[in-house]
């Protein structure tokens, strides 16, 4: 198999399977899927049918039971805890629903808790300026709304500069209007930074900004289409 | 039977939280065993040796003299206060046994008056020899064990100048000699020093002291002033060559047991309080985090209708489980500990029993205080759990506010942002990061203030015997002998040299205080035994004057320039007034120096002599013992090296055990502040370690961050450890200091070095023990769920 330079990820037959005593949950059934440079991709399904399960294999977190998972040339499925570990360290941006900041750290200092091990990072003050929190740099995550600590979240993943953003549920505990500044703030480094983005979410309006959108469904890939007429994040409503 | 669901919890979290509850639990069985190991091991001491005074009539008054006749017995017997005296004939000896090559000393006794004398025997084995034999005698136990005697053997010894072969009929203990020390020893020896009884009338024959005697003891009535019965006691004893009446507290083997208990009593009030402290700082740290995690359970509990004192007595119920476990291990520890104690005891100090107690309110009050302290742990964070309202505690905690501060030190230091994380994690318990540090500061403390005195004694060894009295041997002369016997010593085979030395019984006073003592002469420029300053340089003895130990001159509070009054005690008896012109270093007892030409002067005598200190060719050491035995004026034949390698081999018995019992206790305490400490700093940031993970953080990156705030901690207690462990040795010193010996403070860098490299690694062993769980942190369950 030649890549295709500008295919970023590759999975082929991505299975994983719990293993609870002698019950066992397929948690995905055998996923193929690619994702090109630069693809804002979200990802719908119900709960329980195996995105998050797919997001973290991809994301270097998890383990698949079998099938391949390829990031450029880095095979995932064949990595170890330690190559998994130095892959999410160089490559991959994370945002999730509880955003997981260090509550010690001011959010400038929670950038730079990623600057400092990352191989080409922008400055932390960069970062919050491309989520719009200059202003709030030096407080810490208590003092800062929920919306605002999610976009500190943004700032931290995407300070590496990483080749993918991938993002659990990013809106899930915020409201309407803080979610989308949340989301103008995604969109707004998917086209500065170049990254691949994943966003996974049970908000079907959020489908509109993707440029293609995949819906999961009992661990497989059961719809997937193209977004031809994308909106901006500030168009959106739910 | 039914438990209660609230007891069921209980029972689950001691299972589920084992390892921590272990670890506090061994902390305060390390404070139970402690108390009983001291207050057992005192009571049992002090009770055993109550009973056997009482038992065997131990006398309350000593007093030596020459020789007086026993007529005198029947005015003593006058003095107001007196129950009961007997007079007795105290002279030493020398042994003759053949297969026993170095020189060994034995103290002829008088037999006491078998059903109303004092000092009674408490016979072991045989009987009682004929009172009108002129063979038979008793020895003390710990001499025939040494030698393997028993009734019916012979022994070989030199008295009065004579050889003798006298007949064993018993073996016997004396509550005179529960310590027997020999002359001129520092530890007691039996194989080289022992107590012969013999019949009244066979020791005046072998002593030419018919009808006569050379000591007397004295029993006193219930609440008579043994002070008044001493003066009147000296001045009847004076005529007849009296040295002045000791009080019971100077009686040798009564005041080394005197200072045995005190150094256990200083233990109790050192040791049990540490743990107990230590213990109750971890159950206060451990119960509010559990209360922490387990907030939304108690608003569930107090809304579905438990009242907070229900809940809070589960809390309780947690901390007294986790008190009685540690006491019944403490318990265990103590009872073993303490029978190890008694038999360490046994190698000492003779008793006809001694068993480690069995007191029953020494144990209940053990287990009284551990449960106190551990409640007393507890009370803050119960008293959160009583404060909570149902409706406030369930609902998520407060986000924890953190503050930055300190930046300069940032910028001097340009920490990276997870040592940030670790400064103002730290910051934000101070309490805690200042309890777990002090905890720590106490296994380091432990250990300082136990090993500093391995490092003392040998350099209080170094400064007496390689410094200060440097012989090989010293030859003691029954009476002051003139010139002419130190000639017959020089010629004796292997002498290389020897230096005479006098010595005068006195009393000492200055102001009211004054003290009993023998004034030494020595030679001008002597090189055997020499007087050190405080700089370790020997002092040149004046013509008049005299210099006294530090130890003698802080018990009359003399400073060098001061005058003193000598009473001496035999003799001619003068009363002079000398000036004290200079103060010596000396660890053991109390000395004062002077000229030896000087000391004859003022005993108004032509040079006489007490003794030749002598260096002795190595080789020919046996010839030259065997010259010395044979030698008519010898009392007392001393060998530096014997004395010394005696002390050497029971320390070197004692170091093993005492290392062990210590760093144990230490480890107990490192081991139990910094597991909880981390498993608590895991439990708290754990979530935002597993963030670090999913950052890309490696499980080596991770696992430095909570290290380092556990090594800032350990880091920080050595030097408090250190300075808290060198106050408790300071005070040890002062606390131990008698008039027997003073323990010089010394303490080395090993000291330190020692405590804290055991300390750094029990902290290393108990990181470790956590690192598991760090590499299993579950960076998916984080990210699911909301803090």
């Amino acid at each position: 198999m030649t890549p295709n330079p500008d295919i970023v990820f590759r999975a082929s037959g991505l299975t994983k399977v719990y293993r609870n005593g002698a019950l066992e949950v397929h948690a995905l059934r055998g996923i193929n899927f690619q994702a090109r440079k630069g693809e804002f991709i979200v990802i719908l399904g119900p709960s329980g049918s195996g995105k998050s399960t797919f997001l973290n294999i991809v994301g270097g977190l998890d383990t698949a039971t079998a099938g391949e998972a390829w990031f450029a040339d880095h095979q995932l499925t064949a990595l170890n805890e330690k190559g998994l570990t130095q892959y999410r360290r160089d490559h991959v941006g994370f945002v999730f629903q509880f955003y997981n900041l260090v509550p010690s750290l001011t959010a400038r200092e929670n950038v730079q808790l990623v600057t400092e091990i990352a191989r080409h990072p922008m400055t932390a003050d960069e970062a919050l300026a491309l989520v719009g929190l200059s202003e709030r740099a030096d407080h810490f995550p208590a003092q800062l709304s929920g919306g605002e600590q999610q976009r500190v979240a943004i700032a931290r993943a995407i300070a590496k500069n990483p080749e993918v953003l991938l993002c659990d549920e990013p809106t899930g505990a915020l409201d309407s209007a803080t979610g989308i500044k949340v989301l103008e703030a995604l969109t707004q480094v998917n086209r500065a930074v170049g990254a691949t983005t994943l966003v996974i979410t049970h908000n079907a309006a959020i489908r509109d900004i993707a440029d293609r959108v995949i819906r999961f469904a009992d661990g497989r890939i059961v719809e997937e289409s193209v977004n031809t007429t994308k909106k901006a994040a500030s168009e959106v409503v739910w | 039977m039914v438990i209660a669901p609230l007891r069921r919890k209980v029972l689950r979290d001691l299972v589920r939280l084992w390892a921590q509850v272990l670890a506090i639990a061994l902390v305060l069985a390390a404070g139970v065993a402690t108390l009983i190991l001291g207050n057992g091991a005192y009571s049992s001491l002090f009770e055993a040796r109550a009973r056997y005074y009482e038992q065997n009539r131990f006398a309350d008054v000593f007093a030596d003299v020459t020789r007086a006749p026993r007529a005198l017995l029947a005015q003593i017997e006058e003095i107001e206060g007196v129950l009961d005296a007997e007079a007795r004939i105290l002279k030493l000896g020398l042994l003759d046994l053949s297969e026993m090559k170095e020189p060994g000393s034995v103290l002829f006794v008088t037999l006491p008056d078998s059903g109303k004398g004092l000092n009674q025997l408490h016979l072991r084995r045989g009987r009682l020899p004929d009172p009108q034999s002129a063979r038979e005698v008793i020895i003390d136990d710990g001499f025939a064990k040494a030698h393997t005697l028993g009734p019916g053997d012979t022994l070989p010894v030199m008295m009065n100048g004579q050889q003798r072969k006298l007949l064993i009929t018993g073996v016997a203990l004396s509550p005179e000699f529960i310590y027997a020390l020999g002359p001129g020893q520092m530890m007691p020896d039996p194989r080289r020093f022992g107590i012969v009884w013999v019949p009244r009338s066979s020791l005046e024959a072998a002593f030419d002291l018919e009808g006569a005697f050379s000591n007397v003891v004295l029993k006193l009535a219930p609440g008579a002033d043994p002070n008044r019965v001493i003066e009147a006691l000296d001045r009847l004893t004076a005529p007849y060559g009296g040295t002045g009446a000791s009080p019971r507290k100077d009686q040798i083997s009564h005041a080394f047991l005197d200072a045995e208990l005190k150094q256990l009593s200083a233990m109790v009030k050192v040791l049990p309080p540490i743990f107990l402290l230590v213990a109750a700082m971890l159950v206060n740290m451990t119960l509010s985090r559990l209360i922490t995690l387990e907030r939304e359970q108690i608003g569930l509990l107090k809304a579905i209708g438990y009242s907070s004192r229900a809940v809070a007595q589960h809390y309780v119920e947690f901390v007294l489980l986790i008190a009685v476990v540690g006491i019944l291990i403490g318990m265990a520890a103590g009872t073993w500990l303490g029978a190890g104690m008694a038999q360490m005891y046994a190698r000492f100090f003779s008793f006809p029993y001694l068993v480690f107690t069995r007191n029953p309110q020494i144990y209940g009050l053990a287990a009284v205080i551990t449960l106190a302290s551990a409640i007393g742990g507890a009370v803050y964070a119960v008293s959160t759990v009583v404060r909570l309202p149902p409706a406030v505690a369930m609902a998520p905690p407060a986000p924890a506010t953190y503050r930055q501060r300190m930046g300069w030190v940032r910028k001097l230091i340009r920490l990276k942002q997870p040592g940030v994380m670790v400064a103002r994690h730290l910051f934000r318990w101070p309490l805690r990061t200042a309890s777990s540090t002090l905890g720590v500061a106490m296994a380091v403390a432990i250990l300082v203030a136990s090993l500093w005195s391995f490092g003392s004694i040998n350099y209080m060894i170094d400064i007496t015997f390689f410094r200060s009295d440097r012989q090989d041997a010293q030859v003691v002369f029954a009476a002051p002998e003139p010139q002419r016997t130190l000639f017959a010593v020089r010629k004796m085979p292997g002498v290389l040299v020897a230096e005479p030395f006098r010595t005068v019984s006195s009393r000492i006073s200055h102001r009211q205080l004054s003290k009993k003592l023998v004034i030494v002469g020595h030679p001008a420029g002597s090189q055997l035994s020499r007087v050190l300053g405080a700089d370790l340089r020997p002092m040149a003895l004046p013509d008049d004057g005299l210099i006294l130990s530090e130890a003698l001159a802080d018990a009359l509070d003399v400073r060098a320039g001061d005058l003193v009054t000598i009473d001496v005690l035999e003799g001619a008896r003068p009363t002079v007034t000398l000036r004290v012109s200079g103060i010596s270093l000396g660890f053991v007892g109390l000395s004062a120096a002077m000229d030896i030409g000087a000391l004859n002067r003022l005993m108004g005598e032509d040079a006489l002599v007490s003794g030749v200190n002598l260096m002795i060719d190595e080789g020919q050491s046996p010839a030259f013992y065997a010259a010395a035995k044979a030698a008519p004026k010898t009392e007392l034949i001393t060998i530096t090296a014997l004395m010394l390698s005696r002390f050497r081999q029971t320390l070197a018995e004692n170091i093993t055990v005492m290392i062990t019992v210590y760093t144990s206790l230490a480890t107990i305490i490192a081991v139990g502040v910094v597991y909880n400490f981390s498993r608590i700093a895991l439990s708290e940031q754990g979530r935002e370690l597993a963030s670090l993970r999913v950052l890309g953080f490696t499980n080596r990156e991770v696992a430095g961050v909570l290290f380092a705030e556990l090594a800032v901690v350990v880091l920080l207690a050595q030097p408090i450890g250190w300075l808290i462990g060198y106050g408790i040795g300071l005070a040890m010193v002062a606390a131990f200091s008698s008039d027997l010996y003073r323990v010089p403070f010394v303490v080395g860098r090993e000291v330190f070095a020692t405590a804290s490299l055991v300390v750094l690694a029990a902290a290393l062993v108990s990181a470790f023990a956590i690192r598991g769980r760090i590499n299993n942190l579950d960076m998916i369950e984080v990210l699911k769920t909301r803090e």
